[in-house]
């Protein structure tokens, strides 16, 4: 399964493209530099581990041309209600690489929330010193994809000290086919405190899309930050996303990244617990059908001793879907007194889905606490018929076990209204008429 | 007659590619009545529970069961709920993330017609009372389905959600077991509310115990797959006294 090995219309023209909007001269260099690195290494295979079981027909790149803006600056009725429905201090909206929409009334003094182009003029040195930090060209081609072509971008910086009370958040939509990437970087300062959501959202459009999708996450000495993903894009579209993260003494990560959208997406969280006293909270959740192919590929990185990271990964698929899980704990030498657990669990809605779990341990130290474990099977017999003797249908019956299949992860999410929506998309998906309520 | 009862028809039944369990059971109980059904471990009294309910994991090879004269074989188990009958299991699961006032507005609106769902207000005095006659609290609603439940807790849910669901015909497997005396009197307490004109139940039961507090209109002994005998409520209190060994020797086995 070997893909295309030369990309013409997506190197040197989109990238001049990119460059020539006054670009400082370092992050030309770094674009450059990163293009070579794409172009000379190859495209992986089911050989690589990391990808065995990833169906990479479906994350081709050919054929396609990098997206040249949007064809209307149309926010969209979908989004428009998201916005108004948050409680968000402040809003991007990229659609087609391009900021379309960028509100922001943010209460708390010296936090920075805007485009990346507009940070890179506007706070040249804060960006310089963590634009590439966490995900570079280094990781692999569509790490090296995304640092050479990303365009648009967010930035968020929350100084010291500073506890920013409501939500910041961007959308990232598309009304046209191609190959687009944006980034994300967010920076919590010593003590902040921030939550931030990134949701990846369309419209049904003509053409096929591939979104690349890199996010940087940095967290200095207690800081704390709650990061969501929201990946619900059109069927027509590959989305292919990175979610790194550093994270210094004694600060915390909660992450959740859910999985809805899209015809193939593929979502890696990693995280490098760097000092002692980090924390990681680590939260997916799926649902996958009409065929849809998911890949949740995780690492917690142990680097530091006394941290800890504490992962769950929950999906139910039903109509020919495939998932695979691919989790690995390091725990590095010295990084005594760790605590990293791991649980992946998947709910086989027929017999025609298919989930791959495969959880990994590789652990240098010898003072540590570290589990996983992964199941995958149908509806417990047992709980369908004890529903059903209630009177419940046997599809009634399934939507229950499935929101409460689910609920273990929802039940640890903090923000209610992001609970509130994955649970209305997932209602939707299981689209059992007259069970509406939430349940 | 047979307009008002539930009745089991020379009952044969195996678990699904396996072993027979029943072996000709008759059994019936009519409505405004409340019979035990008692009977050493491995007589089927538990298996004759779920057949009747429509456990997939057995399969009837012979006989019938009616409930009101009309036969439920053919019917799902969600069809046999909304027929009037209700099963309190003796293992009952657990389901996260489900609450029990919101699964029980499920399981009431699944009884009715669509476009005439219960009411709020209809709904909750239902629970309310529901609650009372079991001297709970009220937020046991709002809790998930089970999650976290005793072993009497989880009894005592399921006969609140017999009364709150109000069938015609409930089989109380084994409700009794596990329970302290207190929390015995409290179930009874609910099952005699549910009693009436309107209600039969069966009482599966390894203990004369319970018989105590839900005194039966009349009593079965099961063994070896069927029904050896039936009698008045003393033939329970005979059980007690002289133990199960003179069953088994009655049956042979």
């Amino acid at each position: 399964m070997v893909l295309e090995t030369a990309l013409p219309a997506l190197g040197a023209g989109a990238l001049r493209a990119l460059t020539s909007q006054g670009e400082p001269d370092w992050l030309v260099a770094r674009r450059h530099a990163a293009l070579r690195t794409f172009e000379s290494t190859p495209f992986p295979t089911n050989r690589d581990e990391e990808w065995r079981y990833t169906q990479l027909e479906r994350f081709s790149l050919a054929g396609l041309e990098s997206v040249a803006g949007p064809l209307t600056d149309d926010i969209g009725e979908g989004i428009r209600r998201r916005i108004a429905d948050s409680d968000a201090e402040g809003v991007l909206v990229h659609k087609g690489g391009e900021v379309i929409l960028s509100e922001a009334a943010i209460a708390e003094e010296g936090v920075i929330f805007t485009d990346l182009c507009s940070a890179l003029r506007e706070h040249p040195d804060l960006v310089r010193e963590h634009l590439y930090r966490v995900v570079d060209a280094s990781q692999g081609k569509y790490a090296a994809l995304n640092s050479a072509l990303w365009s648009g971008g967010t930035f968020v910086y929350v100084p010291r000290n500073v506890e920013v009370a409501l939500p910041l958040g961007a959308f990232t939509t598309a009304d046209r086919g191609g190959l687009s990437a944006g980034r994300t970087l967010v920076v919590v300062d010593v003590n902040a405190k921030l939550t931030y959501l990134d949701e990846y959202t369309s419209e049904p459009f003509d053409g096929r899309l591939f979104h690349s999708a890199a996010t940087e996450i940095v967290l200095m000495d207690g800081a704390k930050l709650r990061y969501v993903s929201l990946q619900n894009w059109s069927r027509n579209v590959a989305h292919m996303s990175m979610i790194r993260a550093h994270l210094a003494r004694d600060s915390r990560l909660e992450s959740l990244s859910v999985s809805l959208g899209a015809d193939a997406a593929r979502t890696e969280v990693e995280c490098r617990l760097e000092g002692p006293g980090a924390e990681w909270e680590v939260l997916g959740l799926y649902f996958a059908d009409r065929g849809q192919h998911f890949n949740q590929y995780t690492l917690q990185h142990h680097a530091a001793d006394h941290a800890r990271s504490d992962l769950l990964f929950k999906g139910a698929l039903q109509d020919a879907s495939t998932e695979v899980f691919s989790g690995i704990i390091v725990v590095d030498e010295g990084a005594q007194r760790t605590d990293a657990y791991q649980t992946n669990r998947n709910l086989l809605l027929d017999d025609r889905s298919e989930a791959v779990s495969i959880p990994q341990l590789e652990i240098g130290a010898n003072d540590v606490r570290c589990s996983h474990g992964s199941t995958t099977g149908p509806v417990q017999e047992d709980q369908r018929f004890y529903l059903m003797s209630r009177g419940l249908s046997a599809e009634v019956a399934e939507h229950v076990l499935v929101t409460g299949f689910l609920h273990e992860v929802m039940g640890r999410v903090t923000l209610p209204k992001v609970a509130e929506y994955v649970e209305q998309m997932v209602q939707a998906k299981l689209g059992v008429p007259g069970v509406r309520e939430r349940l | 007659m047979s307009e008002n009862q539930l009745e089991i028809r020379d009952l044969h039944a195996c678990i699904v590619d396996g072993e027979a369990i029943l072996h000709g059971v008759d059994l019936t109980v009519p409505k405004g009545e409340v019979h035990a059904l008692m009977g050493p471990n491995g007589s089927g009294k538990s298996t004759l529970a779920k057949i009747v309910a429509g456990d997939p994991s057995y399969e009837v090879m012979q006989g019938d069961i009616l409930v009101d004269g009309a036969s439920i074989l053919e019917l799902e188990p969600d069809e046999r709920a909304r027929a009037g009958l209700y099963l309190a299991f003796q293992y009952p699961v657990e389901v996260p993330g489900v609450s029990i006032a919101n699964f029980l507005r499920l399981a009431l609106n699944a009884r009715r017609p669509e476009g005439d769902e219960v009411g709020v207000m209809e709904f909750y005095q239902k629970l309310q009372r529901a609650v009372a006659a079991l001297d709970w609290d009220e937020s046991i609603i709002e809790r998930n389905l089970h999650e976290g439940f005793s072993g009497g807790e989880k009894k005592r849910s399921e006969i609140l959600q017999l009364l709150v669901l109000g069938p015609r015909y409930a089989i109380l497997d084994e409700t009794d077991s596990g329970l302290d005396v207190d929390a015995l009197k409290t179930v009874a307490q609910g099952v005699n509310a549910a009693r009436g004109r309107d209600f039969g139940a069966l009482l599966i039961t390894h203990y004369q115990r319970l018989l105590n507090y839900i005194v039966p209109d009349r009593v079965h002994i099961m063994a070896g797959g069927r029904v050896i005998r039936s009698g008045p409520k003393e033939l329970a209190i005979e059980l007690d006294e002289r133990g199960y060994d003179w069953i088994r020797e009655a049956v042979g086995a």
